[in-house]
């Protein structure tokens, strides 16, 4: 075996990329990309029996577009990302003010409580939320009041680790203490000195965050199924419907959902650049 | 013919000459120190040796053979890295252990062989150790191991030491040199430390942008700089240009020449010294800081140039800021020596 | 989802970290502590988020144990519940189909992501980053819309499905998308970019001198990807894939959309049981609920110690 470790390829990892490499990437790659690329010729065409698909057409873009229930949903979706993840920002800016500033030991049980959704994910925290408030005759059984709450416990994560690297990474707990030196009150020096320094870091864990509740199917068909339709579970309903409508969904929502990725990769990219 | 022979080596990497016609030979059990700036090429030249990298031209010859094309798991060489080349999941026996394996040497003769090397560097009692546990001069010590006890015919060591802070590293110089000299093993030693040259090697190979400024012993090297660039990067040479010093000493210095004089060879006196072969100026003192054994003034001559004057610290004799002084610059220790070594192989 | 691994990481890492930091932190609060009445004021910002994790997290939790201990039949507290799930040939296959399901998919994903972080490691920087955005972005297609492409893709009437009975393939012609090999082939699918993103940078971790010194020792390449890359990666190989089967045990989009609640598996059962056409039955989908809870427990309690193991190792060489 040695004899073929020629002293051509001992050579520092060459620059140049291995066709081996080329070929299986390629392939990976290809493999990713290929179900979401049919869903999109399918939804150009009207018609695919044969190797290749006949008749381009945006028929279900322009369906898709005029139809209102599909701008309901659109909106639900918006409503729900916007308003969960900002409840969620200001729950855990609150509370994490309390940790940099009044007693640290209390990271502790909120890191422990921020990571429980990571291994629950949708499915427990739903029907968790449903058999808890269900039935109680509450506003607290109200369906938005339980999808709201389920979202804010979704992206509690993401939002968490976000703020609380950026927290880390400009050394809130010292700052605080310049501050006060200076007279200033410890809740004043958190807004004014601390949170300015993070908005970036919050910035890229909550557009993570939007882009995980824009995903979401799982809370709202189970929590509020067709009482507030988001825009994956109007994707669902139409499946059965009209194929060529529910293409037109599915390549929207990509590339919404890309959009915001790309977005984060260089936010992200450019934060790592400073 | 000498041990291993570089004949005409040049390396590039794409338009980037790294070796520019490298020649020299190394006899057999030297320990041979490669010294220069980081970017000079040292560290290559013994990658291309080593068989990791490969020559864009000439030759190298190990041991009589031409290994010029000879993979490097073929040319039966040890080498220790800068650091972290310790293989974390394996223990230090393990470690050391890894290259007999590969050669499938018969497991009592590992085992009694791994613990040899392994008492050689002092590391008893650490064998069931992870690197991960270790510190890092124990972790240069496990890789110095692991790389003389495959018995190579040439040991490689590319600036083992730099990431060892200076304590350990004098230790561990020491013991590399006693190591070396146990088992009579040709040692090549690439580092930018010119103390550490000094210290270890049998003959140092200066080296400058790709190509070898000057070669000898320690003492040689140390004493009698052939370019500016070797007496500003060995010692700490004072540096006067041609027309400075002819103003100070009247003495004309043929042009493209610089003078050099080792700040312990100069004297400093209150009294104006009557000295023979030397030449006498007079300067003011500005700074004195002690260095260890040494205390080392500053002193500003006519014409605004300083120098530097090394002499042993004793209380008794000592100078203060703004002390006008004397300094006799004997005359066999200003060096004249060339602004470039090029130029010097031409006048010579 | 990639940043998964990225939070065992760093929990793990920066645990000596904080406990000085928390030291200094104290010294100093001695110092500079707000008069002594005044200093429960502090504590009212905790308490939003305290409701909030308490009402709509850790309740909701106990609601299930709860909902999973009170006999659906006696009505009395006990383990009836389980015993039943334990027992129903439905509720056994449910949870075998699911274990089998997210340990298939979690393996042949990790292998092909192996080779793939391999891969990419071994290529220049363009290529990596390349591959990496493609990662990045179909990371993202999963649930229903990746369930519909599929259907659009290997359906019944799919366009992989007719070339497949033009062209004469069986396999592509013969291949049921609506049954557990067909949602093994979707999961495989969401399983590769995730696990890929979570090895790419364990890859990074191989140190360029552990190779030139395996070449110097004469170690083949076989050795040396066996004895000394593939050893070192064990950790985040393992991390990762425990990460991989959790995620595909508590997946729920993705098969919802495929096959409904027609087949047999934990997390369509557990949400038929709290949302079906039929009477809700909490007995049996809390005590279900238990055992995905434990499942996901214990991949996250396998999870943790190896990111710690890793990034022990790391930190220290």
């Amino acid at each position: 075996m040695s004899l073929k470790t020629k002293a051509v390829g001992a050579s520092a990892p060459d620059k140049k990329t291995p066709l081996a490499a080329k070929i299986f990437l390629g392939v990976v790659a290809l493999y990713l990309l290929v179900p979401f690329l049919t869903t999109l010729v399918y939804s150009l065409f009207v018609e695919w029996t044969d190797v290749l698909p006949s008749g381009f057409t945006l028929r279900n873009y322009a369906e898709l577009f005029t139809n209102s229930t599909f701008w309901f949903s659109i909106g639900r979706t918006l409503v729900l990302c916007l308003v969960s993840v900002a409840i969620t920002i200001v729950l855990l800016l609150l509370a994490m003010y309390v940790v940099v500033a009044v007693n640290r030991r209390l990271g502790r049980f909120m890191q422990f409580v921020c990571m429980i959704p990571y291994a629950l994910q949708g499915v427990i925290l739903s029907i968790g939320i449903i058999s808890l408030y269900t039935g109680t005759g509450t506003i607290l059984s109200n369906r938005m009041f339980m999808l709201f709450g389920a979202y804010t416990i979704l992206v509690l994560p993401y939002i968490y680790q976000g703020i609380r690297n950026a927290l880390n990474a400009i050394d809130a707990n010292m700052l605080i203490q310049a501050a006060e030196m200076l007279g200033c009150g410890r809740f004043r020096a958190y807004v004014q000195v601390v949170l300015p320094n993070i908005v970036s870091g919050i910035l890229v864990s909550s557009l993570l965050a939007e882009s995980i509740v824009f995903g979401d199917f799982v809370l709202a068909n189970n929590i509020a199924g067709t009482n507030y339709q988001n825009i994956q579970v109007f994707l669902q309903a139409n499946m059965a419907r009209s194929s060529g409508l529910s293409s037109a969904i599915v390549v929207v929502i990509f590339l919404v959902v890309a959009a915001v990725t790309a977005l984060v990769l260089k936010l992200q990219h450019t934060s790592q650049n400073k | 013919m000498a041990y291993i022979e570089f004949r005409d080596v040049v390396k590039r990497f794409g338009d980037n000459t790294v070796l520019d016609h490298i020649s020299f030979g190394i006899q057999q059990g030297d320990l041979v120190t490669l010294l220069g700036p980081s970017g000079c090429g040292k560290s290559t030249l013994l990658r291309c040796l080593s068989g990791l990298e490969t020559v864009t031209e000439g030759q190298i010859v190990l041991d009589g053979r031409d290994v010029t094309n000879v993979p490097a798991s073929k040319r039966n060489i040890g080498m220790v890295f800068q650091q972290y080349s310790l293989f974390p999941n394996m223990t230090v026996e393990q470690n050391v252990a890894f290259g007999l394996k590969m050669k499938k040497v018969d497991p009592a003769t590992i085992e009694r062989k791994v613990a040899e090397a392994i008492a050689m560097v002092e590391l008893s009692g650490k064998e069931k150790a992870y690197p991960s546990s270790l510190s890092g001069g124990q972790q240069q010590r496990a890789a110095l191991a692991r790389s003389i006890v495959t018995e190579p015919a040439v040991l490689l060591l590319d600036e083992p030491l730099s990431a060892i802070d200076a304590k350990l590293r004098k230790a561990l110089q020491s013991r590399i040199r006693e190591i070396h000299q146990e088992l009579g093993l040709t040692t090549i030693f690439v580092t930018h430390d010119q103390d550490e040259a000094m210290v270890m090697s049998d003959v140092i190979q200066l080296f400058h942008s790709g190509r070898i400024e000057q070669a000898g012993s320690p003492v040689e090297v140390y004493t009698s700089p052939v370019s500016e660039f070797a007496a500003s990067f060995i010692g700490s040479y004072n540096q006067l240009s041609a027309s400075d010093f002819t103003a100070l000493t009247g003495v004309p210095v043929p042009q493209g020449n610089v003078i050099a004089i080792r700040p312990e060879t100069i004297g400093i006196s209150r009294e104006r010294p009557d000295e023979k072969d030397a030449h006498l100026v007079d300067g003011t003192v500005v700074d004195s800081t002690p260095r260890g054994n040494v205390l080392r003034y500053t002193v500003r001559l006519e014409g605004g140039t300083t120098v530097f004057v090394d002499v042993l610290f004793r209380s008794f004799h000592m100078f203060d800021r703004g002390n006008k002084v004397y300094l006799s610059l004997p005359e066999r220790d200003c060096l004249v020596i060339p602004v470039n070594a090029a130029s010097a192989r031409t006048a010579a | 989802m990639a940043d998964i691994s990225q939070a065992g990481a760093t929990l793990a890492a920066d645990a000596p970290a904080s406990g000085a930091g928390r030291a200094a932190a104290h010294a100093s609060a001695e110092k500079a502590r707000p008069p002594r009445g005044r200093k429960w004021v502090g504590y009212i910002a905790f308490l939003p988020f305290l409701l909030v994790i308490v009402g709509y997290e850790l309740l909701p939790l106990a609601q299930l144990v709860l909902d999973s201990l009170i006999g659906k039949e006696s009505g009395t507290f006990g383990l009836e519940n389980f015993v039943k799930v334990f027992t129903t040939p439905l509720y056994q296959q449910s949870i075998i189909n699911s274990v089998w399901i997210s340990l298939v998919s979690a393996v042949v994903g990790i292998v092909v992501s192996f080779l793939a972080a391999r891969f990419a490691y071994e290529s220049s920087e363009r290529v990596r980053n390349a591959f990496t955005m493609v990662l990045n972005m179909m990371s993202n297609f999963s649930g229903v819309p990746l369930a519909f492409a599929f259907m659009i893709l290997m359906g019944n009437s799919g366009v992989l499905t007719i070339l497949g009975e033009q062209w004469g393939i069986p396999f592509l012609a013969d291949f049921d998308l609506y049954t557990g090999e067909g949602l093994l082939v979707l999961y495989i699918y969401f399983q590769i970019p995730l696990a890929t993103l979570l090895l790419l940078p364990a890859f990074s971790g191989i140190k360029k001198s552990w190779r030139e010194a395996a070449i110097i020792l004469q170690a083949s390449p076989l050795d040396y990807w066996f004895r000394i890359v593939i050893p070192n990666l064990m950790p985040s190989i393992l991390g990762t894939l425990s990460v991989l089967f959790s995620n595909a045990l508590a997946a729920y989009a993705t098969a919802f959309a495929v096959v409904m609640n027609n087949y047999a598996l934990l997390p369509l059962q557990i949400t038929s049981k709290f949302k079906g056409d039929v009477q809700i039955d909490a007995a049996t989908g809390g005590a279900l609920a238990v055992v995905l809870i434990i499942l996901m427990v214990i991949c996250t309690l396998i999870n943790n110690y190896f990111t710690k193991r890793a990034s022990k190792g790391r930190e220290i060489i």
